[in-house]
């Protein structure tokens, strides 16, 4: 483990880090020597975080056009912080932040309210209809 | 209602896998496919880096070097969507009739209730054959189209059949209407 270690230290950044992607996504400031591999990252938590915020809504529930926005604000808002606050990448070598952004946000949205609709539906659609 | 949105996401599901089930089978697994795609892949990198090192660089030399490189990815491109072009025309002839029957199974039936109302050119999507003007009721294209958007594009990337970033990169900027491309 320690020669290990050593070995790291002396080879510098031109070794692979050692931590798994699960580790580094949760850690702030982890190199990402594979940009693919970030952009994965960024791509599944969005699409997480797209179905977490679908049942949120549906639940609480959340409806009009104040659902959608807020979903938009805090997808972009949330991924924004993440890349360039808890990650602190260099935006510009992913294409910039609009990149970044935007990467699998459409997916995001379409299980957003796919999630949204089925949730709100189920729970409150018997209560609306009579009332 | 859960029955019937749950259902719908269930058969988006199913086609999904069904529809990548059949490209695996006509294309994917192929030697040609496998051949031109790690060719692109491979080239797309190889471009981008290029660009990025020389980009802003008024070289003669390396200029030509990339416009020569991109019209051989741009040629690899094209072969590589022939290939796909033959699986794609028979699981969109297999989806329509699928489609049409699902559709007359789901004909004039709420399937869900929207929590927002859609845009008016939505409208006509979302409300596709329902009766009454309430246009908060939901039609199973609209669910349907919702799901497969997600469900689709998440079983590609799971499964390793999505194409890869750059090669998408290059291959928008090479399709787009650039002037004089069929010089």
């Amino acid at each position: 483990m320690n020669t290990k270690t050593k070995l790291i230290e002396k080879n510098g950044s031109s070794n692979p880090p050692p931590t798994s992607v699960w580790t580094r996504t949760f850690t702030s400031n982890s190199e990402w020597p594979d940009k693919e591999e970030f952009l994965d990252v960024i791509y599944w938590a969005r699409q997480a975080l797209g179905i977490v915020l679908g049942i949120f809504w549906g639940l609480i529930p959340l409806k009009g056009l104040i659902g959608l926005v807020l979903f938009a604000v805090i997808n972009a808002g949330v991924i924004y912080f993440y890349f360039g606050s808890f990650q602190n990448v260099d935006e510009d070598e992913y294409g910039g932040a609009w990149e970044l952004t935007k990467e699998g946000f459409m997916t995001s949205f379409a299980g957003f309210l796919v999630t949204w609709i089925i949730i709100y539906s189920g729970l409150y659609y018997e209560v609306d209809k009579f009332s | 209602m859960w029955a019937d949105t749950l259902l719908i996401v269930f058969i988006s599901i199913c086609t999904a896998l069904l529809g990548e089930g059949l490209t695996w089978l006509m294309v994917y697994r192929t030697e040609k496919y496998q051949k031109l795609k790690a060719e692109v892949e491979k080239q797309s990198k190889k471009l981008e880096k290029r660009k990025e090192i020389h980009g802003d660089s008024l070289d003669k030399q390396h200029k030509k070097k990339i416009e020569r490189e991109e019209e051989r990815l741009k040629n690899n491109n094209r072969d590589l969507s022939f290939v796909k072009m033959k699986s794609m025309f028979a699981i969109g002839f297999a989806f329509t009739a699928l489609l049409s029957m699902f559709n007359s199974i789901f004909d004039g039936r709420v399937v869900a209730r929207l929590p927002f109302l859609p845009l008016n050119w939505i409208q006509g999507l979302s409300h596709r054959n329902l009766p009454g003007e309430d246009f908060y009721d939901c039609s199973f294209i609209f669910l349907y189209i919702l799901c497969t958007m997600s469900i689709r594009q998440n079983i590609q990337k799971l499964l390793g059949f999505a194409p890869s970033r750059a090669a998408s990169k290059q291959g928008n900027s090479l399709f787009g209407p650039t002037p004089g491309q069929f010089k």
